[in-house]
């Protein structure tokens, strides 16, 4: 007698109220009346803001001009950017030579190709690429952009900064492509697969004895003109200074961290005091400091220009806030950890190095993203002190005659670059944050 | 008694000690610069019409081309140089410690300054003297009939105080509201944020010109302060400072001898006004005083132009100047009635 | 569960006899710490003489006697007495240290509620505003306050009115007025009995605090809800009115008055102050919004569903188990946004409010020289305040430990 019923009964479409517009609108937006008032006042704003800005932005705004003259003979009312763009070079790169502009590029394209293969999924050897990016890349971008006479140092770390850059190039298109490091492809091309581990090593080591003295050959008769730093400038100077500024913050922190939960007493409360001194006052200070009392503590005849005291005091500021950030990853390290590390018998510093660093490591990307944002923002405070860092050159557009008295434009402009930056790397620090903690679970 | 003088000098006593320290015992600044092969010398913060970053990163302004002055008259290229800018608060000690050679900036000559700060002021390069702006539609139109009014001014500049000096003499009671950035001074004085403005009228009169509607607004006829604006060198090198003096001179010379940057090299191969003739190195031997090249002032000439090239440039009604007036003003020839004048070259 | 045989295993076990100095854990720790102690030492000690000799080759006097020295220069906002030419250095730290607080303690207040206020905004299940409050927390976190600061000084005074057309906030009584040159407030000028109002206003504090308490042992004892909000505002309110009205109103006005070019009387604020304000409020608030917001949502939302599960209606839900038990997330990054509240103060530098870093530590420093001194007290006094707001920190944290635990 029971009916079966062969087949599914189809889902039913959704209420109206619930799948049409209006029933979405009514339940997203007017849903009772404190929320129906809620959505007028932010249509409100909206309006006001969006197309206020709008109309004076975009539609009433002029692209095109000789001068701020010329900007108001055709439109009283909108933006001028024309001054903007005028001044996009300066913006960028200061007054570093025009025609010398392509060392600034090339040097950020460097930086890009040396770290792309932290993106890659089948690259192996990330901690590797990560720190020479920290350690080598440094001095290749640096003479790169200052130019000048190389010493033999120079030439040493030159040298081993491009076979390094080559090697990783090489190595994460291998990678890319066969899922296979470099030394493997290489041994595997040369058909030693089966000689000695030793025999394979002094293969390895004699191409990379070989390619070293290629380059370091190569580079003796490679020479970039002297760009003195007062002519670097702009976001170019910005991204110098907050990017030394973290890189070195890093192993500073680091450091400072360990001291601070150090069981030595006189290291712990050094470091505590360090730590908070710094993290207590605000980065002008710092910055203040560095210009006035750094020239008494060096001594005589001995004078740092601006940029390497407004460097220094960026680090040491940085490094102290970095500090907290690596505290905070090696509090989440279980204690298991370090004492599992002991049982096996590892020291403290191979406790340390192997075990809870690599982790805390991972855990604290999102907050080193972070901490850099943070500093990329903070370093526009360089111009208080006389540097043309990005905010510095958007000051002064407004005193170029042409454009005498041209300010909001370029404060705007400033304003959404930094917006365009920061906003993309937390969105994506926040990625990875979701990435690290799926693959945490246990 | 000597300590209080030390107390009260206060200012003074970090600027000089380091100057007369480090400096006096180094070489002289001629040999110093020299061996560098460029030449330091410091301007401020962009302002318009003295020292400016064009579009392409390059110095521009009056007292740029004062700097280019020298360093072609010692080089003989006036590439060879740096500008320095530094914020106006660090300007005399970045002179006394030697980070620069030489001030060329809007530092108005004063006793004070001269005396106190272990430096020494040069010829003026421009006469400059406050002033206010008001808008025309408020019917003002001499600055005692501006009782009560509030005034847009300059945070820590001598404008401050003398708009107070002369609030108080006139029984004005003036209020003043002090910004940061002429921007935003003039800005809110545009708004309305003030009846008046109040800055050097060779400033102001630059940024008027830049108002949407300049033709709204007039600057007053009185001038209630001077403003001597002159370069400035460390105490105690009168060598160098020869040097720096000098090469105005020349400037203002040329201008009135007539030679300019485009007549020049016929001038010196051509003209037989022993004037010129002295001035370009051609006769006598007044480079070997100052100890540079015979063709100095050829080279600053040449390749800086005379001062009234530079005045139409910058400050006049050239393509990238601020067009102020030069007629009739301080800054005109003594010939024509103003102050600017060399002693004779010979 | 060997573990109570733990002393007697230790016999068993012959500790190494043979003693190496190195590697014994103790004079390894001296050790470092001795070295640590020296290299810091030896590199105070170089600091210390390096500047020593600078000092003396330049001839730079040290000490503090300049705090005693007349200032020439004067501010324009502040809060003590203080004429230029005869107030001192010190003076002016004074009056550095109290424009700074000043404006962190008016922006921290800001910021706080204003933060609050967007965060749970960003949680609203309207749409249209938590889009809106979102854009606000993004574009306001991710550019520079320093561009803010300035943005809104240059932009803030061209957005309103101009002074015949001012604004007026307190509704047509002219109490408080806002045009560009800046926000007017009527001033109150007391008078001769006004503090039997203010006695009165304690006294029904006071009685409001012993009604709710009261009012809470009943419900305790008895289960039963007596309404506290209306008669505790209605004590607080006509207490004091009372008093103040039978007194005779002893409190007069200073109005803010269009007298010529300007207003006169009353209390004015600068622009500069404004912008800052307002530039700071709105940085901070924007972070504030969002550790609001992950403070609620780290609420589980089951403590929600059960609660409105035994019948509370929803904004008690919200007052009496939400916010509770986000508070401890809050609070932490709350107060540290106080501390940074009070640090990027000193940005005022960039547009000319006279803070502690712009009187002191710039315009101070350039005048008296004494650079050491100088920055040596700046420093210390954010230290101060920073140390004394993270021992708030303590505080709570300890509070809310006892609670839960």
């Amino acid at each position: 007698m029971a009916i079966v019923k062969a087949e599914k009964t189809p889902a039913r479409a959704a209420p109206i109220s619930e799948s049409s517009l209006i029933g979405w609108m009514r339940m997203h937006l007017f849903s009772s009346t404190f929320n129906s008032i809620l959505t007028v006042i932010s249509l409100y704003i909206i309006y006001i803001t969006v197309f206020g800005v709008w109309k004076w932005g975009v539609t009433d705004a002029v692209w095109v001009a000789g001068n701020r003259r010329e900007c108001f003979n055709i439109s009283i009312n909108g933006a001028c950017w024309a001054g903007v763009i005028t001044w996009l070079d300066n913006i960028f790169y200061g007054r570093y030579p025009r025609e010398d502009l392509w060392r600034v590029n090339l040097g950020g394209l460097l930086l890009f190709i040396w770290m792309a293969p932290l993106w890659l999924p089948r690259v192996k050897a990330k901690v590797f690429i990560g720190l020479t990016t920290v350690f080598l890349y440094p001095f290749l971008a640096g003479y790169l952009f200052a130019g000048g006479e190389k010493g033999i140092f120079m030439q040493v770390m030159i040298t081993a900064a491009i076979v390094c850059l080559l090697g990783n190039t090489t190595h994460s298109i291998i990678g890319l492509f066969t899922g296979r490091s470099l030394p493997e492809f290489l041994i595997r091309l040369l058909g030693k697969n089966a000689a000695s581990e030793k025999s394979q090593r002094n293969i390895l080591l004699g191409i990379l004895v070989l390619s070293f003295a290629v380059v370091y050959i190569w580079q003796m008769g490679w020479s970039v003109e002297v760009v003195p730093w007062t002519k670097w400038g702009g976001l170019f100077l910005t991204l110098v200074i907050s990017g030394v500024g973290i890189a070195s913050a890093l192993p500073g922190g680091i450091i400072l961290a360990l001291g601070r939960r150090s069981k030595l007493p006189v290291v712990r409360v050094l470091s505590t005091a360090f730590i908070e001194l710094f993290r207590s006052v605000p980065l002008i200070t710092v910055l203040f400091m560095a210009t006035t009392m750094f020239p008494l503590f060096m001594p005589e005849g001995f004078v740092l220009n601006k940029l390497v005291q407004v460097i220094i005091a960026v680090c040491l500021f940085n490094a102290c806030y970095m500090a907290e950030t690596v505290r905070a990853g090696l509090q989440a390290i279980p204690k298991g950890q370090f004492e599992g590390a002991h049982t096996i018998g590892l020291g403290y510093v191979g406790t340390m190095s192997l075990v809870v660093m690599p982790q805390a490591l991972k855990h604290m990307i999102p907050n080193i993203v972070g901490s850099f944002i943070g500093l990329l923002k903070d370093t526009t405070l360089v111009s208080i002190i006389g540097l043309f860092d990005i905010l510095g050159m958007l000051r002064s557009i407004s005193r170029d005659t042409p454009w005498l008295g041209l300010h909001k434009e370029p404060l705007i402009f400033g304003a959404a670059l930094f917006f365009l930056i920061c906003f993309g790397m937390s969105k994506y620090s926040r990625h990875l944050e979701v990435k690290l903690s799926t693959g945490n679970k246990h | 008694m000597k300590l209080q003088t030390l107390l009260a000098s206060v200012a003074a006593v970090a600027a000089v000690s380091i100057a007369g320290a480090t400096v006096a015992s180094a070489q002289s600044t001629l040999d110093i610069v020299k061996k560098r092969g460029h030449l330091r010398c410091q301007v401020g913060q962009p302002s318009p019409g003295y020292y400016n970053l064009d579009a392409n990163g390059n110095w521009y302004g009056l007292d740029v081309a004062n700097c280019q002055a020298v360093a072609a008259a010692i080089f003989g290229d006036k590439t060879k140089l740096e500008i320095q800018s530094v914020s106006s608060q660090m300007r005399f000690t970045a002179l006394a410690n030697g980070e620069s050679d030489m001030l060329s900036r809007t530092a108005t000559w004063t006793m004070s300054r001269d005396t106190q700060l272990g430096l020494d002021f040069l010829q003026p390069n421009f006469y400059d003297g406050q002033g206010f702006t008001v808008r025309k539609d408020s019917g003002i139109t001499s600055a005692l009939q501006m009782k009560g009014a509030k005034v847009c001014v300059l945070t820590g500049t001598t404008t401050e105080l003398n708009l107070a000096d002369f609030s108080r003499v006139n029984n004005l009671n003036i209020s003043a509201v002090t910004f940061e950035d002429f921007n935003v001074r003039d800005e809110t004085y545009l708004n309305g944020g003030c009846d008046s403005t109040t800055g050097d009228k060779s400033s102001m009169a630059g940024n008027l010109a830049a108002f949407p509607v300049p033709s709204d607004h007039i600057i007053l006829p009185e001038t209630i302060s001077k403003e001597p604006l002159a370069p400035a060198v460390r105490h105690g090198d009168s060598q160098w400072r020869d040097i720096v003096t000098w090469v105005v001179f020349a400037m203002i010379n040329a201008e009135e001898l007539g030679v300019t940057s485009a007549n020049v090299d016929d001038m010196r191969a051509n003209s037989d006004n022993v004037n010129i003739r002295r001035m370009l190195g051609v006769e006598g031997a007044l480079h070997e005083g100052l100890g540079l090249n015979k063709d100095w002032a050829y080279n600053v000439i040449k390749q800086v132009g005379n001062y009234g090239e530079n005045y139409e440039a910058y400050m006049g009604s050239g393509k990238l100047g601020i067009g102020i007036p030069r007629a009739g003003s301080a800054n005109a020839l003594w010939t024509d009635g103003g102050l600017m004048y060399s002693p004779p070259m010979r | 569960m060997a573990v109570s045989d733990g002393p007697k295993k230790t016999e068993h076990i012959k500790p190494i006899e043979k003693f190496e100095f190195f590697q014994d854990e103790r004079v390894r720790s001296v050790f470092y710490q001795l070295l640590t102690a020296a290299i810091v030492g030896w590199a105070v000690w170089y600091l210390i003489s390096t500047t020593a000799h600078n000092l003396e080759v330049r001839g730079m006097s040290s000490g503090f006697g300049f705090l005693n020295v007349e200032a020439g220069f004067d501010t324009d906002f502040k809060l003590v007495e203080y004429v230029p030419g005869i107030g001192t250095y010190g003076d002016i730290f004074i009056i550095g240290v109290l424009n700074t607080l000043y404006i962190s303690a008016l922006a921290i207040v800001a910021s706080t509620v204003l933060g609050f206020a967007i965060g749970v905004l960003r949680l609203s299940s309207n749409w249209l505003v938590s889009k809106v409050a979102l854009a606000y927390v993004e574009i306001f976190r991710n550019t520079p306050l320093l561009i803010q600061i300035i943005f809104w000084y240059t932009g803030i005074f061209s957005l309103l009115p101009k002074i015949r057309q001012s604004y007026d906030l307190s509704g047509g009584t002219e109490f408080v007025l806002l045009n560009n040159r800046g926000l007017y407030m009527a001033w109150p000028v007391p008078g001769d009995l006004l503090w039997m109002t203010g006695v009165a206003f304690i006294v029904a504090v006071i009685a409001v605090v012993i009604f709710r308490r009261w009012n809470r042992k009943r419900q305790d004892a008895t289960g039963q809800v007596f309404p506290t909000f209306m008669p505790s505002a209605a004590l607080i309110i006509f207490l004091p009115g009372i008093v103040f009205a039978i007194t005779g109103s002893p409190l007069g006005w200073d109005l803010p008055k269009l007298e010529g070019f300007n207003f006169v009387g009353g209390a004015t604020v600068p622009p500069a102050f404004l912008a800052l304000l307002v530039a700071l409020s709105i940085y901070h608030a924007a972070h504030l919004a969002e550790s609001v917001r992950a403070g609620i949502l780290s609420v589980n939302r089951g403590q929600r569903d059960a609660a409105l599960a035994i019948g509370l209606r929803q904004n008690r839900v919200f007052s009496l188990v939400v916010i509770p038990q986000a508070m401890p997330a809050i609070v932490p990054p709350m107060i540290s946004l106080w501390m940074n509240v009070v640090k990027n103060s000193s940005l005022a530098i960039a547009i000319g409010y006279p803070d502690l870093v712009a009187v002191f530590m710039q315009t101070s420093l350039n005048q008296a020289g004494r650079a050491i001194e100088i920055v040596g007290m700046t420093m210390a006094f954010y230290m101060f305040v920073s140390l004394t707001i993270s021992g708030l920190l303590n505080i709570y944290n300890k509070r809310v430990q006892l609670v839960e635990r």
